[in-house]
């Protein structure tokens, strides 16, 4: 199914490849987001305590800093957890009481793009003005004091003239630890999907191709006889193919009708002459003899080439389901009667419903031939029989009582216009012709011993199920 | 013996015809389809010969009217297409013979004189009737073992006797299967064939039951 240039192939590969991308895709677009919103609500906490730390923020006479409330709140006041704040004056440094004794390293932010919006430039010189809307901290990571990443938000206020740095951290595991557990979710829930998309895409493909299947093995069927032509109600995308194949079906029973009746026609047209010339021909006299080898002549040339004409016409075999049984009985009750005089028992062998994918006249043609050639040479019997000895073949066997053939008799007999036997008229032509017939059909013919002492000849056709 | 030959090409007809004749047979001749059917529907013949590529009505279907209509009479179909599907379809239609064209005149002779013997019930080639012999194969008469001269109707007024021998055969059958159908069929005529018979062979031998018609017979009854 998954053959080079396989059509599942393609689609399976095309719609794997999509999936996994857009998979993939998905899974990296998530996490970002979801780091993003993790970020904000942590950016969002530090900012308000840097908020409130710069409103509490006062500038004492002697040019220290201090705070005018308690800056505690949870989570700041959890000991060493990475939840910091810190303030940086021109003469003094305040912490929250989670840092107990240490002081934060603050990272370098010289290097780092300024944040957006550039904070606009202070309208008047009011010191204790909160920070003008639109001005933000901004973020920095850089390793707490206890070796620990820690997530910086720096924002730089004036109070009474100075500089001063009011810092706030948060452990950097306050925003990776809910991305990894949502990340164990997400990747979970990615893969459980993936493995329902790639169901429904294996579904599918089956479903898609189905059709064709099915035109397979109405294709199949119209080879071996079963069917005419392909059904016509087939899906809209190869409707069209079926339909050209039908046309061509048509065509090609057509053109064999057509080349069939011409033949007929021909042999007509030049075999009643022939016939009158045969009759008028003087019985008696010098040139009688001559002249009647010539008229037989010309009746072999005419047999011959008619009869390939005809194998010509038929050129590739069109579609046929053609039983055996009531073609062989009939056979041999025309050869029953025409040798009504010699007595011989004949024994129509076939198991019912037995069938060869063959034109019914070309099944006539060879087993007539064939037969006629068995009540021939018959003394007593002739028994025609059949099996099927593969899925594929049928075997068709013609015995009889006479005298057999040599092996160099059978190499002579299969040879156009050869006559075994100059005194018994048509044998020359039975046999190449079925032979002939046989193996246009993608059979054989073959001779062997009958267990009657005779002759038995094997036709292979194919089998029509 | 009467033999109803059905051919379209007429060149064909008239030259089996001919031939038919010189072996003493009585012919005639159906040149299309209807005409075969109308003939071998009224008259009596012996045999038929039937082409099958007929114009008009197809021999095979001509043939099926005959047997449909209770004609026994033995045919013989021609086939110019030697395919085995159309000898199949001649005798599903009732022929009893077939032969391909072209074909050699004494091998039609040999099959209708066959054809004719077998259907008069007549299962060996020699019919014998006291000193009266009849080679039916080769249509030849004896007389105590020589050949006997006859003239053509003769021959075939003989020929009807001794196939239907030691039974009466009635006069218009007798002079039905002697003359062709466009020949005046004069009594008379018969009456004096028959005692030119009689001289030939003996005056015994061929009794004639009055109003009826004639009997063969070894003795004389």
């Amino acid at each position: 199914m998954f053959g080079a240039g396989s059509l599942s192939r393609r689609l399976i590969l095309g719609a794997g490849v999509f999936i996994t991308a857009a998979l993939v895709v998905a899974g990296v677009v998530i996490l970002f987001a979801l780091h993003r919103f993790v970020q904000g609500q942590i950016d969002q906490r530090l900012d308000s305590q840097i908020l409130f730390l710069s409103s509490t923020l006062q500038m004492n006479n002697d040019g220290t800093i201090a705070l005018t409330g308690a800056a505690d709140g949870p989570p700041f006041d959890r000991m060493r957890h990475g939840w910091y704040w810190q303030i940086i004056g021109p003469k003094n440094v305040l912490t929250s009481r989670s840092l107990r004794e240490a002081k934060l390293e603050i990272p370098d932010l010289s290097n780092r793009p300024p944040p957006p919006p550039p904070p606009p430039p202070p309208r008047d010189s009011h010191d204790d003005r909160p920070p003008p809307p639109g001005e933000r901290p901004r973020p920095a990571d850089g390793p707490g004091p206890d070796g620990d990443p820690l997530h910086f938000r720096i924002f730089n206020v004036t109070r009474g003239g100075a500089e001063v740095t009011i810092v706030a951290t948060a452990p950097r595991d306050a925003v990776l630890g809910p991305l990894r557990s949502a990340m164990t979710t997400l990747a979970i829930s990615l893969v459980a999907l993936a493995i329902a998309l790639v169901a429904a895409m294996l579904l599918q493909v089956r479903l898609g191709l189905r059709p064709l299947e099915d035109l397979r093995r109405a294709v199949a069927d119209v080879r071996s006889g079963r069917i005419r032509a392909v059904p016509d109600d087939q899906p809209r995308e190869i409707a069209p193919l079926v339909s050209e194949l039908n046309t061509l079906l048509r065509q090609n029973a057509a053109n064999l009708e057509r080349a069939r009746r011409h033949v007929a026609n021909l042999a007509h047209g030049l075999k009643t002459p022939l016939a009158t010339l045969a009759i008028a021909l003087p019985k008696d006299g010098a040139r009688a003899h001559e002249l009647r080898r010539l008229v037989e002549t010309m009746e072999h040339r005419i047999r011959h080439h008619l009869g390939r004409a005809r194998i010509a016409a038929l050129g590739e075999p069109v579609n046929a389901q053609t039983q055996l049984a009531p073609r062989v009985s009939d056979l041999g009750t025309v050869l029953c009667k025409i040798n009504i005089e010699r007595a011989i028992a004949f024994k129509g062998a076939i198991p019912d419903g037995l069938a060869v994918a063959c034109e019914p006249q070309d099944v006539d043609e060879m087993l007539g031939n064939l037969m006629e050639n068995a009540f021939r040479w018959a003394r007593s019997k002739v028994e025609v029989s059949a099996n099927s000895d593969d899925s594929e073949h049928v075997v068709i066997f013609i015995d009889d009582d006479g005298p057999g053939l040599q092996a160099s008799d059978l190499t002579k007999a299969l040879q156009v216009g050869q006559r075994l036997d100059e005194t018994t008229p048509g044998f020359g032509f039975g046999l190449p012709i079925a032979r002939e017939l046989a193996e246009l059909y993608g059979g054989s013919l073959d001779f062997a011993r009958s267990p009657y002492g005779g002759l038995r000849v094997a036709v292979r056709l194919p089998h029509s199920r | 013996m009467k033999i109803l030959l059905v051919e379209d090409d007429r060149l064909l007809a008239n030259e089996i015809a001919t031939s038919l004749r010189d072996e003493n047979f009585a012919v005639d001749i159906a040149f299309d389809g209807e005409d075969a059917e109308h003939l071998g529907n009224t008259e009596l013949y012996d045999a038929a010969i039937l082409d099958l590529g007929l114009p008009k009505v197809p021999g095979a279907v001509v043939l099926r009217v005959w047997r449909e209509n209770g004609r026994q009479l033995p045919v013989l179909i021609l086939t110019a297409r030697d395919g085995w599907s159309e000898k199949v379809e001649g005798f599903k239609a009732g022929a009893d013979d077939y032969l391909t064209k072209p074909f050699r005149v004494e091998e039609l002779v040999m099959r209708l004189r066959a054809l004719v013997r077998r259907s008069a019930g007549h299962a060996v080639t020699k019919i014998v009737c006291g000193p009266l012999s009849f080679n039916v194969q080769i249509g030849v008469f004896e007389l105590n073992g020589l050949p006997l001269k006859l003239t053509a109707l003769e021959w075939r007024v003989l020929e009807c006797l001794i196939l239907t021998k030691n039974t009466v055969i009635d006069r218009s059958v007798l002079s039905e299967k002697v003359y062709e159908g466009d020949a005046g069929t004069d009594s008379n005529s018969l009456e004096v064939i028959v005692a030119r018979l009689r001289r030939k062979i003996g005056k015994d031998m061929i009794a004639t039951e009055r109003g009826r018609g004639y009997k063969l017979s070894a003795g004389g009854t």
